[in-house]
């Protein structure tokens, strides 16, 4: 094995194994996995447990209502049971009560204790309901209407602006985004508060005695990599199993091109963050200052992940946050939203993927830079400005 | 000097306006233990440092075995530098082990080295424990023990005895010694001179990052002025050796007992004090009085160690407040400028 890859490798093992053993690993590992498998399944299980809708009918319950109603309850996702009513009066009185929660009187209207507002023609029980009812007198009165419905009646439904992405996609986008951004701060601050840990201790002599700076600092940074990618890998996993085995619609509707493309995102977004954490923490000298100095890293980070609930809520996304779309320090988080609410092309993803490797290995020879010009400095926190400059940096 | 394994040849090193190294120049024998002393802030550290390329040098080479040091030969050297450290949470066998394997050991023979070396550091039944866990004296003996672990040719330990009690010096001296018996060449370094002298066979003694003196302990003590301690019974005031002219030797001191210390002039014969001295009665006392190192360093710089130290206090903190000073005084002509 050549010998930067020995060495980097054997400081990315240390970190796998030191890391992935603690109490603190399992633990959280355990809790993410369970709140992803909860979040996938509880609306899922909960919306079949859900008691079915009582339907009254005013008359005699023949067997073309009860499939008429049946039929309306499919396309509205709801399950119904069909209760029958004597009279008007009996029917108000049971809505009154809530006995039942819908009636169709036949051939004359549709009864709801309360219409809602602003919800239109749209697929609740009562509007589908009133219009399958409708459909139904139409054909009894125009036999021509019948024959023309079985051929399809259909117009087509033409809209002005391209058309969005459905809300199944963009809750894949929001998983993804959250996934980044949980991922780079969680692992981004362990990198730097490890650094700290190396530096603050001093063993971090003992190494470059042997160890090159740039194989401690890509080893760590790939070491806890990898960590991350497995305990990511065990939350889509349990995101996918959980998502079939409850038939939840966030699994279904997932388009793939968009997991990727955050897949994609994630490790660049990893890589880019972390080596800048990396240099972040070895400007300090204790690790309580670590938290300090790493503040100002995440900010675009911070700007991208609040702005990208603005773009997955409303409908499209301003300039500026394309804009962000293609900065290296925004795009992980901002073109994955961008690319699953449909407002960029796949191409687009291509250019700032390009873009955003680009910068991360930019990022990685500046952080290698500021990390083996401050590494053994001690004493108080070192500047920027210090880290930067080519004069090389002991305390002695 | 054909067998000299480490070079130190001309190291310069400045930081800011302190000079660490000036011109630094040393060579450390093949299988000896040499003392690498100085006061504090005589620039041993960074000597030190800059063997492992930890410290940059504006100036000058390290060689080993004639050649450059470099990434290959450093994988052969052991290193404990001055100030200690460990992965505090990391398992102590673990922690050996793995700086084994980065000074190329293959894992098997990295595990066994690791225990070999906790067994015989007294560390035995501790291979669990973590780091933080350990007495301070047990952390300086995991330290020794990763300095160790991949058995190098070359073993640098900046001040290895500092902090540790008589019975941890005994410990530390006698593996020091035991690996220069093995064929390893021990470079350490003290700013205790006389505490060491007797641990080291060989020793460069060093002042404001230039060196003051070099070469065998013995050689040293001796000095190329021999010193002798005469008694003669009766004369309390040394009075017999005033008699003595220039060209015999110098008086150093008259102690309490009447002990005359004398510095013999180079090639005096010493028997003609003895001469003299029996002239103005018994002789109760007459040896060769060797120097400690300490006095070697004060005779060569004309300060002691400590107003050494006390210097290098000063100097570092009068760095600090002119710096503070310069940049008022900027402040100042800007704000007059303005």
């Amino acid at each position: 094995m050549n010998r930067d890859v020995r060495m980097t490798w054997l400081v990315a093992r240390r970190e796998l194994r030191q890391r992935g053993r603690t109490r603190v690993f399992a633990i959280s590992t355990v809790v993410l996995l369970v709140a992803v498998a909860l979040g996938v399944a509880l609306p899922a299980i909960l919306s079949r447990h859900a008691k079915p809708e009582r339907v009254g009918y005013v008359g005699d319950v023949t067997a073309a209502a009860t499939q008429l109603i049946e039929q309306a309850g499919r396309i509205a996702q709801t399950r119904v049971t069909v209760v029958h009513e004597p009279d008007a009066a009996a029917a108000e009185a049971a809505l009154r009560s809530g006995d039942v929660g819908v009636v169709l009187v036949p051939d004359r209207e549709v009864l709801v204790k309360q219409v809602p507002l602003g919800t239109g023609s749209g697929g609740t029980l009562p509007n589908v309901l009133a219009q399958l009812a409708g459909l139904g007198r139409l054909f009894q009165e125009v036999p021509a209407a019948a024959a023309a419905a079985a051929k399809g009646i259909a117009l087509p439904v033409r809209g002005l602006q391209p058309p969005s992405s459905p809300l199944g996609n963009r809750l894949t986008g929001l998983f993804t985004v959250v996934l980044v951004w949980v991922l780079i701060s969680v692992y981004g601050s362990q990198i730097a508060l490890g650094i700290g840990e190396e530096k603050s201790s001093r063993v971090v002599e003992v190494l470059l005695a042997v160890v090159r700076p740039v194989q401690l600092l890509v080893g760590k940074v790939l070491g806890i990599g990898l960590l991350a990618l497995a305990q990511t890998a065990a939350m889509v996993a349990v995101f996918i199993v959980a998502g079939f085995a409850s038939g939840s619609s966030l699994v279904h509707s997932t388009a793939i091109g968009i997991v990727l493309a955050g897949g994609v995102f994630m490790v660049l977004g990893y890589a880019f963050y972390c080596t800048a954490f990396a240099a972040a923490g070895s400007l300090v000298s204790r690790q309580s200052d670590v938290n300090a100095t790493v503040m100002p890293v995440q900010l675009p980070l911070i700007v991208a992940y609040a702005l990208s609930y603005t773009v997955i809520y409303a409908n499209g996304a301003n300039a500026f946050y394309h804009v962000l779309g293609f900065l290296p320090p925004t795009a992980p988080i901002a073109m994955p939203v961008l690319y699953a609410a449909g407002d960029v092309p796949a191409w687009q993803v291509v250019v700032s993927a390009a873009l955003c490797a680009a910068g991360t290995v930019w990022m990685a020879r500046v952080a290698a830079g500021i990390y083996s010009r401050s590494i053994l400095r001690t004493g108080g926190r070192i500047r920027l400005r210090q880290a930067l400059r080519r004069e090389p940096a002991e305390a002695r | 000097m054909s067998s000299l394994e480490l070079e130190l040849d001309g190291l310069r090193r400045r930081y800011g306006t302190v000079t660490a190294l000036d011109g630094l120049t040393f060579g450390v024998p093949a299988g000896q233990v040499f003392g690498f002393l100085g006061p504090n802030g005589a620039g041993k550290t960074t000597a030190m440092r800059a063997i492992f390329g930890v410290a940059s040098l504006d100036a000058g080479e390290i060689r080993w075995r004639g050649e450059p040091v470099g990434e290959q030969a450093r994988r052969k050297f052991g290193y404990m530098p001055e100030e200690r450290g460990l992965y505090p949470g990391m398992r102590l066998l673990e922690q050996i082990e793995y700086f084994a394997t980065l000074h190329d050991m293959p894992a098997q023979s990295a595990r066994a080295a690791a225990k070999h070396w906790l067994g015989r550091l007294g560390l035995r039944g501790r291979e669990d424990a973590r780091v933080d866990g350990l007495s301070h004296g047990n952390q300086q003996r995991a330290q020794l023990a990763v300095a160790l672990v991949h058995d190098p040719e070359l073993l640098v330990l900046d001040e290895p005895f500092a902090g540790l009690d008589p019975g941890g010096v005994d410990d530390m001296s006698g593996i020091l010694a035991e690996r220069a018996a093995a064929g390893v060449t021990v470079l350490f370094s003290s700013h205790q001179l006389d505490l060491v002298e007797d641990l080291c066979e060989a020793v460069a003694i060093i002042h404001h990052g230039r060196l003051v003196v070099a070469g065998p302990v013995a050689d040293l003590r001796r000095g190329d002025r021999p010193r002798l301690a005469v008694r003669v019974a009766g004369d309390a005031d040394g009075r017999w050796a005033r008699m003595a002219g220039a060209d015999l030797g110098d008086i150093e001191a008259v102690r309490q007992d009447g002990t005359v210390v004398i510095s013999l002039t180079r090639g005096a014969d010493s028997q003609r004090v003895l001469d003299l001295a029996r002239a103005a009665g018994p002789v109760e006392h007459f040896s060769y009085e060797a120097r400690r190192l300490s006095e070697v360093f004060r005779e060569a710089t004309g300060a002691s160690v400590g107003q050494a130290e006390a210097e290098h206090a000063g100097r570092t903190a009068g760095t600090a407040a002119g710096t503070a000073g310069t940049a008022a005084g900027t402040g100042t002509a800007a704000g007059a400028a303005r």
